[in-house]
């Protein structure tokens, strides 16, 4: 019977591992718990360094610098009272504070940081200490540099020990307590790539601590270096301009989705930031919110920058064609309501609208097309959805529907609503990606792109992975008389842009001046050069900026700077 | 009337709660600062098993026999569903989330291995086998059942639970009371295969780097991990340090302490007695899976136990001796033992069916 071999079997296994088990614990037990024991055992840390951060050229946008860290093993202390005496002499922190530092882990085997950054001076006094007390370790330890200082803070972001929130979530990813990570930007969005792994070493010592023989080594790993397509030259310029300003400002290359440059102002500093509990809390109860990267998460009104996409609406659904005019005296009463437009127009073409921008042409077009078909081509450009860059808290934006707004709101839609609608006004609201997106497909003849920031990581190119390039399937034909139409926003005495032709580069785009209530408006510029193959798309928004041509002159001088460098 | 079925029970609940303990005092004291620390996790994967336990023990257990494909192919959808989403996640995945905990369906696997196997050779009686069935049959088609869940598995990767698969795919076979010569010739085969292995084994690790897995897990090879994990069960010696007094697994130089490498750190704080304690448990808890086995009639229902007892028994072989240094280190958690929600899930599961072949003898 088979059934008594296998009893058999099992039990002569587990005897197995009882013997086995004998044979470590009764036969060697002494010496392994001698090895086991505290005071033959040290463990030192060893520190990895962080990922750097690169521009597209390979420029350094983050790096790391090392710092000297004292650490002192409680174990190999003979004498505590003179040892503190003798380092608080050499620190200069008094007797109490470092004792206080030391006081609970007299029994760690791990040793106790006592100073995190030391000067090279003090360390090398240190170090020759060392045969006096073994006690004394000196470490190099790897801490987050940035050459800019301020420079694209929002992209970067910043570190911090890790919170309750990601710990919950990133426990089995191997995150623990202790970590510290990324906050906001790329930090957050590829810290499981950026960060590194500590190592360490198990030494054996003797009984003056002396180092016997390694038993364990773990070696520290660093993080993988993140490789973006951000063009350091670009950025720059675009900070430099944007400066005084609060707003936003993003370029784009408009085939690739490749991000080249992106700023947000107000902004922070990330290396005064991380760590920093107490200026942390103040940025956050700032009104002007520098954390926030206005690029992907400020949602305004888009305004008049809307207009090309209704355009393309009336031109596809055939609700007009490039001999349609409409005619505007100042203003359309809709309902029992008057709807202004900025100015007196008289009859306007659809290219002639776009020109100058002018409302009463897209309120009737609008209501030709109806509240839907808007909404349906407003989403086919990508607004109301997050565009999927490779940054956190990015917003999704909102595109209004008549349907989705009574179920939610439980407020009716008027025809009035389509209209405000139509010139990107009311509920419509959008990031400054989503709009530089949305112009870029003008740019690329009809594609809408994923924006991204990082091309490779470590050795690995992944932007084949990263690129998702959407064919919109709008007929050339219509994307040319919108591309021409924004030709002439520029090169038109009349154009509303027109302050943009003295750059010398030619330039496709439309402003934008959307109304806030109360407050001044925000003023947009959006647009792509050189017009021929155009290499860029950019978006620029002022916040309260008040009059869209102040955005253009941002626009200009951030292009006229592009191309003093040679970089068009 | 036996009451075996409430044996391995109340087994193996003892020494899910000695789990429970080893956990909390591996993870000890950094557990004050975790939010949601392992052992209460623990906790509710052990009740949730629990709860599985009971319902399938309740259940009529020829029903898996009807469910046995369907159970395959969910597996099968579950293991592609795992591939694809870690693709999309950039890199290797064990687990699909599911509600707020993650499920590891390679743990399926080998309970739905076991279902199908024991389906497929019930059709084929003890004589036919003996006598009439050729090799195919009653080796090679149900090796074809195998493969590709284990080829998935192996994708993830996951070597130790492919092996599992495999080890179970033998015993039953060997269960299933196939011709010697047949054994033997596929014994044989294997011996010659196994170089083969080993090359694929070696590119895996390879590709281990360039993917992210688990990154706790042997940054510097076994040869480390072993060398700490018998530091950690010699030092425990005849009474071991004592609860939460263990050296190893708390400063976290015994790497997986709290899951495949959880009986070193049990053995160094309970020491030579409380291993054996913990060894006899477990020797308990398969005498009395085989005692179902051997008072089982029918043929489906006594391949099934004995397909579980096999995969617990192989299990709990692999880890211990793999901890002990006496065999090589495959990622295997310690059933009823080591801190994971599908391994405790599936093993609480695999135990109501157990008690469920008993109930209805």
């Amino acid at each position: 019977m088979f059934k008594r071999k296998v009893f058999l079997i099992t039990g002569l296994v587990f005897l197995v591992l009882v013997l086995r088990i004998f044979y470590l614990q009764i036969i060697h037990g002494k010496r392994f718990f001698q090895l086991s024991r505290a005071n033959s055992i040290r463990i030192l840390p060893l520190r990895g360094a962080r990922g750097r951060i690169l521009d597209r050229n390979g420029n350094i946008l983050v790096d790391n610098s090392y710092s000297y860290e004292l650490m002192v093993y409680p174990q190999n202390i003979e004498n505590l009272e003179d040892f503190l005496k003798k380092l608080s002499s050499i620190l200069g922190v008094s007797f109490l504070e470092l004792k206080s530092r030391i006081q609970n882990k007299l029994n760690s085997f791990l040793p106790i940081s006592l100073i995190k950054e030391l000067d090279k001076e003090k360390a090398i006094i240190l170090e020759e200490l060392k045969f006096k007390f073994p006690a004394i370790t000196i470490q190099l330890v790897p801490k987050r540099n940035y050459p800019f200082s301020r420079l694209a803070s929002h992209i970067l972001g910043y570190l911090s020990s890790i919170d309750w929130w990601r710990l919950k979530r990133w426990q089995d990813y191997g995150y623990s307590a202790s970590d510290t990570v990324g906050y906001g930007g790329l930090e957050e969005r590829y810290d499981y790539y950026l960060r590194a792994k500590d190592g360490g070493l198990q030494l054996e010592v003797d009984n003056r601590g002396r180092p016997r023989r390694i038993l364990g080594f773990k070696p520290p790993r660093n993080g993988k270096d993140l490789y973006t397509t951000i063009d350091l030259r670009v950025q720059k310029i675009v900070e430099e301009v944007l400066d005084d300003y609060s707003g936003a400002v993003v370029i784009m290359d408009p085939y690739t989705g490749e991000i080249i440059a992106m700023a947000s102002f107000p902004n922070f500093s990330p290396s005064e930031l991380s760590f920093n509990q107490s200026i942390l809390k103040k940025m956050l109860s700032d009104s002007n919110a520098p954390l926030v990267n206005r690029a992907i998460s400020g949602l305004y009104p888009p305004g008049s920058v809307f207009k090309p996409v209704v355009a393309t609406a009336g031109l596809c659904e055939q609700r007009m064609d490039t001999k349609t005019s409409f005619f505007c005296d100042g203003s359309l009463k809709i309902g029992n309501r008057q709807f202004s437009c900025w100015d007196k127009h008289g009859y306007q073409d659809v290219k002639e609208a776009i020109t100058h921008s002018c409302d009463v042409f897209f309120y009737k077009l609008g209501l030709s097309l109806g509240a839907e078909k808007l909404n349906e081509y407003a989403l086919k450009f990508g607004l109301g959805k997050v565009t999927h860059i490779d940054l956190p808290e990015e917003k999704a934006g909102l595109v209004p529907h008549p349907i989705l707004r009574k179920l939610n709101r439980r407020i009716p839609w008027f025809d009035g609503d389509t209209a405000n609608f139509s010139i990107g006004q009311g509920d419509l609201l959008a990031t400054p990606l989503q709009i530089v997106r949305m112009i870029s497909v003008f740019a690329n003849k009809g594609n809408l792109v994923r924006p991204y920031l990082v091309k490779s990581i470590g050795e690995r190119d992944i932007s084949a992975r990263q690129r998702n390039i959407l064919p919109l399937g709008i007929e050339d034909r219509i994307l040319n008389i919108i591309h021409n139409s924004m030709k002439k926003v520029v090169e038109d005495d009349t154009g509303t842009a027109h302050i943009l032709y003295l750059s010398g580069v030619s330039i496709a785009g439309k402003t934008g001046t959307a109304q806030v209530n109360r407050k001044q408006s925000h003023a947009w510029f959006t647009g792509y050069f050189p017009v021929e193959n155009p290499r860029y798309s950019i978006c620029v928004i002022l916040e309260y900026g008040g009059s869209s041509s102040n955005a253009c002159w941002v626009a200009k001088r951030i292009i006229e700077k592009m191309k003093e460098e040679s970089l068009i | 009337m036996n009451n075996y079925h409430f044996k391995i029970f109340f087994i193996s609940i003892l020494i899910s709660i000695l789990g429970i303990f080893t956990i909390y005092s591996v993870r000890y004291p950094s557990n004050v600062l975790i939010p949601f620390p392992l052992y209460i996790r623990q906790i509710i994967w052990i009740s949730l098993g629990l709860v599985l336990c009971w319902i399938i023990y309740k259940w009529d257990v020829r029903k898996l026999w009807d469910i046995a494909y369907f159970l395959y192919i969910i597996t099968l959808v579950l293991l592609i569903l795992v591939d694809i989403l870690g693709y999309v996640r950039l890199g290797a995945q064990r687990w699909l989330r599911i509600l707020w905990l993650n499920f590891q369906p390679s743990e399926l696997a080998k309970l739905s291995i076991i279902v199908i196997l024991a389906r497929y050779f019930s059709h084929i009686s003890v004589k036919e086998i003996r006598r009439e069935a050729n090799f195919i049959k009653s080796i090679f088609i149900p090796f074809l059942l195998i493969i590709v869940p284990m080829f998935l598995i192996l994708q993830q990767p996951d070597l130790g639970t492919a092996l599992m698969l495999f080890f179970i795919y033998v015993s039953l076979v060997y269960f299933a009371g196939i011709k010697r010569r047949y054994l033997l010739i596929f014994f044989l085969f294997l011996i010659c295969l196994s170089p083969l292995l080993w090359v694929f084994l070696k590119d895996y690790q390879k590709e281990r780097l360039l993917v992210f897995i688990n990154p706790d897990k042997d940054p510097l090879g076994a040869g480390y991990t072993v060398t700490q994990s018998k530091i950690t069960v010699g030092s425990g010696r005849l009474f071991g340090k004592g609860w939460l007094g263990g050296t190893q697994g708390q400063l976290r130089f015994l790497p997986e302490a709290h899951t495949d490498f959880i009986f070193a750190s049990f053995s160094e704080e309970w020491g030579f007695l409380g291993s054996i304690f913990l060894i006899g448990l477990y020797y308990l808890f398969i005498f009395y899976g085989l005692k179902i086995a051997e008072h089982t009639e029918e043929r489906f229902k006594q391949l099934l136990a004995l397909g579980i007892v096999s995969m617990f028994f192989i299990q709990i072989f692999i880890n211990i001796s793999m901890t002990l240094g006496i065999a090589p280190v495959v990622g295997l958690p310690l059933v009823f033992f080591s801190y994971g929600g599908s391994s405790v899930v599936i093993s609480f599961l695999s135990v109501g069916i157990l008690m469920s072949i008993n109930k209805r003898r």
